[in-house]
C-alpha cells in the first residue's frame, strides 16, 4: 500500500506540474478572437490588446507598394470592414476574396496594426459570391 | 459516369451493413458458413469501393467535368500525378478515400487471420465494416463525390497552385492511412471486450497493425512539417494549427499505447490503461477527420464546410460512450496480474512516459478546443497561440525524452544501485563534457543548455547500451563487432528498431530545440546592389528577373551570399503569380518559393516577399539552426519502425511467460 501511496503522490507532483505549466503558458498564450462584425459592433474594442479578427479581404482595397514590407487592405464581413495595416511576410493563401485571420492590435485610428496574417488555405477555389 | 461511381458506392453500402450483420451472427452463434458468407461480404465492400476511386480516378484523368469534384480539383493543365492526388485534394475525394483505405485494411486484415480461426475477427469485422458503413453514409447522402452539374465547365477550376507539391503525393494519403489503420486495434480491443477474451491475444494481433500505422502517421506529420517548411514560405515547420495538433494527439496517445503494451505482454499489468489509450486514439484519429471537415476552428487547412460535423460529432460520441462503458462493464475481468515493484523500475519508467504522452495530449487538444470550450461559457472566442503549446509541451517533451535514457538502462522489476551507475556513468560523463563544450563555444540559455545536455546524455546512453550489447555477443560468440551488431540486429528487431526510433527522436527533438531557441530573422527592403546581413551572412541584392509560362508569371530575385567576405553561391528566392484560366476576372494563386542554402549546421533561408520594377525589392530572411536533423530524425524514426515491424522470423505471437528471464524484452 505504501508503494501505491508513493506511486500516486509521484502522480499528482506531475498533474501539478503539467497544470502550473497550462496556466502560465495560457496567460501569455491567450487572444481574444472576433469576427470583424463583432469587433465593429461593440462599444469599447480592446485597443493596443493583441487580438485576433476574422474576416475577408475586401476587393480592391488591396494596396502593396512593391518593394516594400508594407501592406494595406480591408477586411471585412456583410457590411461591416475594418482596415489593416501589415508588416512583413503575407501567406500565399492571401488573396482578395479569400478568409483570413489577422492578428495585431487596434491603434487609436482605429486601424488593426497586424504582424501575422493566417490565411485559409482553402484546399479549393471557390467561387466568389 | 458519375451515376455508375455512386451505384457503386450504394452497393458497397449494402453489402458493409450485411456484412457487419453476419460478422455479429457468425461470432456469436459459431455458424461457420455465415461467417465465410460475411467474410465474402467484406471482400465486396472492398472491391466496390475500389471499384469507385477506380471511377473517380478515372473520372479526373480523363477530365469529366461534368463531375462538380473533378471540375472542382483539376483541369486540362493539370499533369497526371496531380491529377491522381486529386482524389484526396477535397473533401468529397479525401472522404472516399478514407473509406477506400478502411476497407483495405479490413480485408487485409480479415484474410490474415483466417488461417489461424481468429475468434476475435467476427466482432471485429462488425466493427470495422460498422464504420465503414458510416463513412459511405457520409459519400452516399452528405459529400457526394459523384456529385453532378448541370453545368458543365469546360476546362476545369484546377487544383490550388499551393498543392503542387512532392508533398501534396504522399503528405494527405501517409497521413490518412495513419488516422484509418487505428481502427484495427480499436476493434480488436473492442472485440476483446465483446468476447471476454482478455488476455493478451488481442494486443499480440494488433501490434504490429498499430506500429504501422503509428509509422505512417508519424511519418505524415513529418512530412507535412517538411511541406510546410519548403511551401509555405513562412520559415518554420509547425505553427500549433489545430489541423496539425490533430494529428499529433493521436500519434502521441498510439506511442503511449505502443509502449504500455509491452508492459501487458510482459507483466499482465496496465490491462484497463492498454484500452483507454486505444479507445482515445481511434476517437482522435476521427476527431481528426472531423476536425479538418468542420469549418469549427479556424485553420490553413480547412476544406469549405459542409453539413459532416455534426455527424461526425455523433459518431465520436456513440464510440466513445459505447466503448468506454463496455470497459466499465469488463473493469472486473482486467484485474492486474502483477504489482509496480519499484519506483526505480523500468515499469515505472513506462507508466511516467505513459501519462506524461497522454497529459501532453490532453494539454494540445485542451488548447485546439479553447476557442469553442470559452465561446460556450462565456460567449467569447479566446484562442491560445503557439507560445502556449511550446510552454506546457516543451518540459513535458524533455521529460519524456529523458525517460526514453533512462528505461534503456533500467531493467524491469527492480533495478539495482550497482547495474544503474554502470550504466549511467559514461553517458553521464559524456553528456557534462558536451554542456561544458557548449558553455564554452557561447551558449547561455539555461534552458536550451539543459535542452541539449539532456538530448546528449540520452543520445549516449542509447548508444553506449547498444555497444554494451554488441559487446557482450561479441565477447560469447566470438563473432567481430560488425557480425555481433548485424545478428544481434536481426535477433531482436522490435527491440533495435525501438533503438533506432529513439535515436530519431533524439535528432528530431536536437533540431526542434536548436531551430526554436537560436532562429534569426529580419525583413529588409534592398535596392539593387544594396546588401543585409543577419549572423555571419551578408546577403547582397544583385538582380530580378521576370519572364512568363504558360500558367504563370514568375518574378526571382538573385542574391549573392557571403560568409565572413567569403562567396558561398547564389540564392534565387521566387514569386510565381499564377493565371486563373477558369475565372481570368479575378486574381489567381501565389505562391512563394524560397531559396534555402541548408546544411547540418543551420539553413539560410530567403523569402522575396515583393519587387518592383525600379530594382527595390523586400526580403525576409532566416537563419534556423539545425533543422536538417528533424528531416534526419524523420528518416530514423522511418528506418527503425520498419526494422521493429518487420516480420520475427520465429515465433510471434507465443503467450506471455512467466518471468522469462534473458534478454528478448522488446523495446
Amino acid at each position: 500500500m505504501l508503494k501505491r501511496k508513493r506511486f500516486i503522490f509521484v502522480g499528482l507532483i506531475i498533474i501539478v506540474a503539467a497544470g502550473y505549466l497550462g496556466f502560465v503558458g495560457f496567460q501569455s498564450a491567450a487572444t481574444y478572437y472576433y469576427t470583424v462584425s463583432e469587433l465593429t459592433g461593440q462599444e469599447s474594442p480592446a485597443y493596443g490588446q493583441t487580438i485576433r479578427v476574422n474576416g475577408w479581404v475586401a476587393p480592391g482595397s488591396v494596396e502593396q507598394e512593391p518593394g516594400s514590407l508594407t501592406l494595406r487592405f480591408t477586411i471585412s464581413e456583410g457590411n461591416q470592414s475594418l482596415p489593416v495595416i501589415h508588416q512583413g511576410v503575407v501567406p500565399d493563401a492571401f488573396k482578395v476574396g479569400n478568409e483570413v485571420v489577422v492578428e495585431g492590435y487596434i491603434d487609436q485610428n482605429g486601424i488593426l496594426q497586424s504582424n501575422n496574417i493566417i490565411a485559409k488555405c482553402a484546399s479549393k477555389y471557390v467561387p466568389e459570391r | 459516369m458519375g451515376d455508375a461511381g455512386y451505384i457503386v458506392l450504394l452497393l458497397a453500402f449494402a453489402a458493409a451493413i450485411y456484412s457487419a450483420i453476419a460478422f455479429a451472427l457468425g461470432g456469436r452463434g459459431g455458424h461457420p458458413a455465415l461467417t465465410e458468407s460475411a467474410r465474402n461480404g467484406l471482400l465486396a465492400v472492398f472491391i466496390l469501393v475500389t471499384l469507385s476511386v477506380e471511377v473517380l480516378v478515372f473520372a479526373l484523368v480523363t477530365h469529366d467535368f461534368s463531375i462538380e469534384y473533378v471540375a472542382s480539383y483539376s483541369s486540362r493543365d493539370t499533369s497526371l500525378p496531380y491529377l491522381i492526388s486529386g482524389l484526396w485534394a477535397g473533401n468529397a475525394g479525401s472522404l472516399l478515400f478514407w473509406a477506400w483505405l478502411l476497407s483495405l485494411f479490413a480485408a487485409v486484415v480479415t484474410f490474415q487471420k483466417r488461417k489461424s480461426g481468429h475468434e476475435l475477427l467476427s466482432y471485429a469485422a462488425t466493427i470495422l465494416m460498422t464504420t465503414e458503413a458510416f463513412f459511405l453514409i457520409l459519400l452516399l447522402w452528405v459529400a457526394n463525390p459523384f456529385r453532378t452539374m448541370a453545368f458543365v465547365h469546360p476546362d476545369g477550376m484546377g487544383l490550388n497552385p499551393l498543392l503542387e507539391n512532392p508533398g501534396m503525393i504522399i503528405h494527405p494519403p501517409a497521413l490518412l492511412a495513419g488516422y484509418v489503420g487505428f481502427a484495427i486495434p480499436f476493434a480488436f480491443a473492442i472485440s476483446a471486450l465483446l468476447t471476454r477474451r482478455l488476455g493478451d491475444e488481442w494486443i499480440v494481433a494488433v501490434r504490429r497493425w498499430t506500429l504501422l500505422t503509428w509509422l505512417l502517421l508519424g511519418a505524415g506529420n513529418i512530412i507535412g512539417a517538411w511541406w510546410a517548411y519548403m511551401e509555405l514560405g513562412w520559415g518554420g515547420y509547425w505553427a500549433w494549427d489545430p489541423v496539425e495538433n490533430a494529428g499529433l494527439m493521436p500519434w502521441l496517445v498510439a506511442t503511449a499505447f505502443l509502449h504500455s503494451i509491452m508492459m501487458q505482454r510482459r507483466r499482465g499489468m496496465l490491462k484497463v490503461w492498454n484500452m483507454v489509450l486505444i479507445i482515445l486514439t481511434f476517437s482522435l484519429a476521427i476527431f481528426g477527420t472531423f476536425l479538418t471537415r468542420s469549418g469549427i476552428l479556424s485553420s490553413v487547412h480547412t476544406f469549405s464546410e459542409s453539413g459532416l460535423g455534426p455527424l461526425f460529432l455523433a459518431f465520436i460520441g456513440i464510440t466513445l460512450l459505447g466503448s468506454l462503458g463496455l470497459l466499465y462493464f469488463r473493469r472486473k475481468e482486467l484485474k492486474s496480474e502483477a504489482e509496480m515493484e519499484s519506483l526505480v523500475s523500468r515499469e515505472s519508467t513506462f507508466l511516467l512516459n505513459n501519462l506524461l504522452l497522454v497529459g501532453a495530449a490532453f494539454a494540445i487538444f485542451f488548447g485546439t478546443i479553447f476557442p469553442v470550450i470559452s465561446e460556450a461559457v462565456r460567449g467569447v472566442k479566446i484562442t491560445v497561440g503557439a507560445p502556449f503549446f511550446n510552454q506546457v509541451n516543451g518540459p513535458i517533451f524533455l521529460a519524456v525524452i529523458l525517460l526514453t535514457g533512462l528505461c534503456a538502462l533500467i531493467g524491469w522489476r527492480r533495478a539495482s544501485i550497482k547495474n544503474l551507475v554502470r550504466g549511467f556513468l559514461w553517458p553521464l560523463a559524456a553528456a557534462v563534457i558536451l554542456g561544458i563544450s557548449l558553455v564554452i563555444s557561447g551558449l547561455r540559455e539555461w534552458y536550451a543548455l539543459a535542452a541539449f545536455c539532456l538530448s546528449g546524455f540520452v543520445l549516449f546512453s542509447i548508444l553506449y547500451q547498444w555497444f554494451r550489447e554488441v559487446k557482450a555477443r561479441h565477447r560469447i560468440k566470438a563473432e567481430n563487432y560488425f557480425k555481433a551488431f548485424w545478428d544481434l540486429l536481426g535477433v531482436n528487431k522490435p527491440r533495435y528498431g525501438g533503438y533506432i526510433v529513439h535515436l530519431g527522436i533524439l535528432l528530431l527533438a536536437i533540431g526542434i530545440i536548436g531551430s526554436s531557441f537560436y532562429d534569426v530573422e529580419k525583413e529588409a527592403v534592398l535596392m539593387q546592389g544594396e546588401s543585409m546581413s543577419l549572423n555571419n551572412y551578408t546577403l547582397t541584392y544583385e538582380s530580378t528577373d521576370q519572364y512568363d509560362t504558360q500558367s504563370k508569371t514568375v518574378v526571382s530575385a538573385t542574391l549573392a551570399v557571403y560568409n565572413k567576405g567569403k562567396l558561398l553561391g547564389k540564392l534565387i528566392p521566387e514569386k510565381h503569380f499564377h493565371r486563373n484560366h477558369a475565372q481570368p476576372l479575378t486574381e489567381g494563386a501565389t505562391v512563394t518559393e524560397v531559396a534555402i542554402r541548408s546544411t547540418l549546421q543551420e539553413d539560410l533561408y530567403v523569402i522575396l516577399i515583393s519587387a518592383d520594377k525600379n530594382g527595390r525589392a523586400a526580403f525576409k530572411v532566416l537563419v534556423n539552426p539545425l533543422v536538417n536533423w528533424i528531416w534526419i530524425g524523420g528518416g530514423f524514426l522511418v528506418l527503425g519502425g520498419l526494422i521493429a515491424f518487420w516480420p520475427e522470423r520465429q515465433r510471434q505471437a507465443t503467450p506471455r511467460q512467466p518471468a522469462k528471464k534473458g534478454n528478448r524484452d522488446e523495446h
